[in-house]
């Protein structure tokens, strides 16, 4: 039960892939150059793997008004009508509505700086998790497999990466690296059970049987030729089954928690899975993103985000928290951030476009510095007035947070290194 | 390594030299003008890969079984699992060419065109940068069944998904384009990828680091795209085009290419110059006297027809400019400030290109200004040299790419997909991967597939052909062995096992539970929900075998061996409640029918073994399963355990 790894692809069967590698031209050049650069950076790898840092991503899915968030400007024209409050970090004002938030601004940094250029839903998601653009060529993996890749700690029962909420965002899977680090994805109406398909539905000890005589009878194929086909798929089976089996499953049971806690991230499917995420890094998972829909307010944006902000305040607010309670905040990042921001402009129907060029992200724990502000924008919200941030430095920064170097090459199908982070630097006022 | 073309000459005085020197009682191969059958192909690939396989001493393994051979070449051709009837039928039959025979039937039936339609549909929205682009991919996959089907040539197929155009649904051949949101850059690169097998897309951005290519060649390719686009159309739900932009939608863009025209249009005083005045009273009435005035004007070589579409362009589109637009076009123009704009300043004058979308002619950015548009760059096939001038139509363009990527000149367009479906149905290609092939790759048994290509293109390029040569050749038809010690020893010595793609696995789970595909729903796979129901309403979106695919789906052009099971996927087939109903040994399954039917467990044994697996059980596997249900102690209850357990080995969903 202990000896279950979630991601083992060094103990699969891969003569075949090396041999074809090898023997291919020249991108055998390249892949035997990663492998040793792979062992090289083994030993360090361990010791990382053992710091047990993590990372949550909240990503707010439709691109979150700047405004009526955290860089409000009251009094303004662009502002609108949303007003600005004071948070336990002076000097520090965010908008009305994140109330929580705002009583925990001292532990989290806000960088209204935040710059892109794409302002397309699908495509910027993409960026937002890869780091890269779209190119029909590669699969970009995301930078929380790269994460979980270089950190994860590989004899856990549980998986690495988990996505919680809603299929759709773009790029938030493993790409290329592979189904080892494909994220475990939990549906937003589901969280809070054993996910579909875990739970041994003819009892465990029937289970157990049936396991038995399917390891017998496989014996004929692997005798007939079909060993490697039958050793990894055994090696998946076995690994399941332990899953299956598992206590660790109750990881995913949010009735395991206190009526009090519950109630403290709020009852909504976002609260549940800020809950559910702040288990899953307890348990040792350690990439876990949570998506919350709505955010994409072409019309009405101040009553939409108030409503949204009714839902995400407490959660958020209720992590950091807990994560604090729980000794788990200076080894685990949390970001709050979504695709692109919303226009300064306020629309005839009172809603704001697409915006990417300043826009809002949060960092807390991790060994950031709360209670600051990176960057700053026009009065009129219609731009950067200095520190820019753009998305490779920001996972420059998350890599520093974990201490994952962002240089790390990971090679593509066809022998071609794509570095973790391409480019960018990391934000160095955040790390106090 | 660079081949040169063969031409279809060569490879026949080759099959008829090779002829000549071979062992007297062999064959002699026709040579034909048409290119040959597919048994006499298969017959010379066998001839010549069994020579290489004894010159390196690897031992070859034995023709597989009559079950075996039934269940695989089913499985690739039709993606079906054959019944037990068809199992015990095959096994009676006595005629000696009954492979053969059976190779023509399921090439013939409808499924194998599903089938590959299916392969194409992975490979080409596996790789799609756009989910929507899903949005036709039933549409598509349709259309390519029938142009397999029909024996329609590859070089007509891809001519038509190069060219084509129009409601993405009505015109499905618009799959790669639309897959890849119709961007010249994204377009040129799967294009490449897919029909010849060759990455140029690192060539996008730098000089290819371990190949021969250069950012130019990657661009002047991509010079052949820049004039398509996506549209969204507004109808209750979302619809999406594919066009063409021949002229820049902006008036700015006609005025810059055509300013002779442009100031024709406005010029009241006949100056030659236009005021602004002149720009804010709107263009003069155009009418009758067009023609006249084009025939007057007309500068050497042009088209008159073509400016005569320009004149309905400009009449369309040069009504009264926006006050900020005439001021614009002043500050950036007049640049001798007499308030007066000529030819020479239009043409001068630069406002930034749109050069992401619908810009008419490609640019190269460079890369030391990102911002900037970079240069234009002019349409050149990078592998026969072939141009294109500047300025053609987007149709133009597009007739000419889809002309140099299928021309038999093009030895790899025909080696790419040759290599692919030879790869897809033997597990190991010539070129692995398949989608990384070129020059500078090195093929395995080079001269068996060029053998192959030059017939494949003799016989009309017709995909029917292809599959039916490589099921005929006895590379195909060996049995499985385990891999070979060395990673040095050539493929081919014998099958490979190899996982079977989401489509077949789930046409085999029907099958066996005897239910039909929309009988196969239920909370099987947690993958469509329902907002994006409501955002996409395409039916298949919610189906079984798109829920399915959602979790067994894999990329068609990665290697069979990288592929690998994963847990979400055990779990499903473990732990499935409706998996579970329908495995019943109660109600109306097919389990309950067999033991209702065979009272004798060895009798139900077989029978299990012949619907699941498509073969006999061995003598061990009737001891283990006998000894079983004699712990068991519950008939109904063994019976389950077994069928499970069937499902759930590696074998059910690999290929034997």
């Amino acid at each position: 039960m202990t000896e279950f790894s979630w991601h083992e692809n060094v103990a699969f069967d891969r003569q075949s892939v090396s041999r074809r590698r090898f023997l291919y031209g020249a991108s055998a050049v390249a892949a035997a150059g990663a492998v040793n650069f792979r062992d090289v950076m083994s030993v360090r790898a361990d010791e990382l793997r053992k710091q047990g840092r993590a990372m949550i991503l909240l990503f707010m899915q439709g691109g979150p008004s700047q405004f009526e968030t955290f860089d409000p400007k009251p009094g303004t024209e662009n502002g609108g009508p949303t007003t600005a409050i004071s948070t336990t970090a002076p000097g520090i004002h965010i908008a009305e509505g994140w109330e929580k938030t705002a009583q925990q601004m001292k532990d989290i940094a806000i960088i209204r700086s935040m710059t892109t250029k794409e302002g397309e839903h699908l495509r910027a998601a993409y960026q937002m998790h890869t780091g890269y653009i779209p190119s029909g060529s590669v699969k970009h993996p995301s930078l929380g497999s790269c994460i979980a890749k270089e950190l994860a700690i590989t004899d856990r029962e549980l998986p690495s990466v988990v996505t919680i909420g809603d299929r759709g965002a773009n790029g938030s899977g493993a790409g290329f690296l592979g189904v080892d680090y494909e994220p475990f994805q939990i549906s937003g109406r589901n969280v809070g059970a054993v996910p579909d398909n875990v739970g041994p539905i003819v009892g465990e000890k029937r289970f157990t049987r049936r396991q038995g005589l399917l390891d017998k009878l496989e014996g004929e194929f692997a005798a007939r030729g079909g060993d490697t086909v039958v050793n990894n798929h055994r090696r998946i089976y076995d690994k399941s089954a332990k899953l299956v089996l598992s206590p660790m499953t109750k990881t995913f049971d949010l009735s395991l928690e206190t009526a009090e806690t519950k109630e403290r991230y709020g009852n909504s499917e976002f609260g549940k899975g800020c809950l559910l995420a702040r288990r899953l890094i307890e348990a040792g998972v350690t990439f876990v993103e949570v998506r919350m829909n709505g955010w994409d307010s072409h019309q009405d944006v101040f009553d939409g985000v108030k409503g949204l902000a009714g839902k995400c305040d407490p959660a958020l607010s209720a992590l950091i928290a807990d994560l604090k309670d729980r000794g788990l905040f200076d080894k685990t990042l949390v970001m709050w951030t979504g695709e692109f921001g919303r226009t300064p402009k306020i629309n005839p129907r009172t809603g704001r476009d697409h915006w990417p060029r300043n826009f809002n992200a949060l960092l807390a724990g991790g060994g950031i510095q709360g209670g600051q502000v990176i960057g700053e924008t026009a009065k009129d919200g219609m731009g950067i007035v200095n520190d820019p941030v753009n998305i490779p430095d920001l996972f420059s920064t998350i890599c520093k947070s974990l201490d994952v170097n962002p240089a790390k090459e990971n090679m593509s199908p066809i022998g071609r290194p794509l570095k973790i982070v391409d480019g960018g630097k990391p934000v160095t006022k955040l790390f106090g | 390594m660079r081949r040169p073309c063969v031409h279809v000459g060569f490879v026949f005085v080759q099959v008829a030299l090779f002829a000549i020197f071979s062992v007297a009682d062999e064959p002699q191969v026709p040579v034909s003008a048409k290119g040959l059958s597919p048994k006499e192909v298969a017959l010379e690939i066998d001839r010549q890969i069994l020579a290489e396989l004894q010159k390196a001493a690897v031992q070859v393994a034995q023709t597989c079984s009559d079950e075996d051979f039934l269940r695989r070449v089913t499985l690739d051709i039709t993606g079906q699992l054959p019944s037990p009837q068809d199992v015990i039928a095959f096994r009676q039959n006595t005629d000696s060419k009954k492979r053969d025979v059976l190779i023509d039937k399921l090439v013939d039936s409808s499924e194998f065109g599903l089938n590959w339609a299916r392969y194409w549909r992975d490979v080409i929205y596996f790789r799609a940068t756009e989910q929507r682009s899903r949005f036709n991919q039933e549409e598509f996959t349709a259309w390519m069944a029938v142009q397999w089907n029909q024996g329609t040539g590859w070089n007509s197929t891809v001519t038509a998904m190069l060219t084509a155009s129009g409601n993405v649904e009505e015109h499905p051949e618009t799959a790669l384009i639309f897959a890849q949101g119709a961007i010249a850059e994204d377009v040129t690169a799967e294009a490449c990828r897919v029909f010849l097998g060759i990455q140029l897309q690192c060539a996008n951005c730098h000089d290819h680091p371990s190949d021969i290519w250069k950012r130019e060649q990657f661009h002047q390719l991509a010079a052949y795209f820049p004039r398509i686009t996506e549209r969204r159309v507004m109808k209750g739900t979302p619809e999406y085009e594919i066009v063409s932009v021949n002229t820049e939608n902006k008036q700015g863009d006609f005025m810059r290419d055509n300013p002779e025209m442009f100031i024709r249009a406005f010029d009241r005083d006949n100056d030659q110059k236009l005021s602004m005045k002149e720009l804010e009273a709107g263009p003069k009435r155009i009418g009758r006297r067009i023609p006249a005035t084009l025939k007057d004007g007309k500068s050497e070589g042009d088209n008159v027809e073509m400016q005569n579409e320009g004149m309905k362009e400009a009449k369309a589109s040069a009504g009264r400019l926006p006050a900020k637009a005439i001021e614009r076009l002043f500050a950036f123009g007049d640049t001798n400030k007499d308030e007066l704009l000529t030819v020479e300043e239009i043409k001068a004058a630069q406002p930034p290109v749109n050069r992401r979308r619908g810009s008419t002619e490609h640019h190269m950015v460079d890369l030391k200004h990102p911002d900037s548009p970079g240069a234009i760059v002019d349409p050149k096939f990078f592998v026969s040299g072939e141009t294109l001038p500047r300025g053609q139509s987007d149709e133009e363009r597009r007739m000419a790419v889809a002309k140099s990527f299928t021309s038999p000149e093009n030895p790899w367009f025909a080696r790419a997909i040759v290599n692919r479906v030879w790869a897809e149905m033997l597990g190991e290609g010539f070129y692995m991967p398949v989608d990384d092939i070129g020059p500078t790759r090195e093929a395995r048994y080079p001269a068996v597939l060029d053998l192959i290509c030059q017939n494949f293109v003799a016989n009309g390029l017709n995909p029917k052909w292809l599959v039916r040569t490589i099921a005929n050749t006895e590379a195909y038809q060996r049995k499985i062995q385990s891999r070979p010690a060395s990673e040095n020893d050539l493929p081919f010595a014998s099958a490979t096992p190899v996982p079977l793609r989401s489509d077949v696995v789930f046409n085999s789970l029907a099958q066996v539970f005897g239910v039909t595909e929309a009988e196969m729903n239920g909370r099987t796979v947690k993958a469509g929900d329902k907002k994006e129901a409501k955002d996409k309403p395409r039916a298949f979106l919610q189906s079984p075998r798109f829920l399915f695919d959602a979790l067994f789906g894999i990329d068609p052009s990665i290697p069979k061996d990288d592929v690998m099971g994963n847990i979400p996927q055990s779990l499903m087939m473990m732990n499935s409640r409706v998996f579970r109903a329908r495995m019943s040994a109660r109600g109306n399954t097919q389990l309950s029918r067999i033991l209702g039917e065979h009272k004798d467990n060895r009798d139900a044994l077989r029978e299990l073994h012949l619907l699941v697996l498509a073969r006999e059980p061995s003598t061990e596997e009737i001891k283990i399963c006998s000894d079983y249900i004699a712990e068991v102690k519950d008939r109904p209850e063994a019976f389950e355990d077994m069928m499970w357990s069937l499902l759930n080995s590696s074998e059910f969903i690999s290929r034997r």
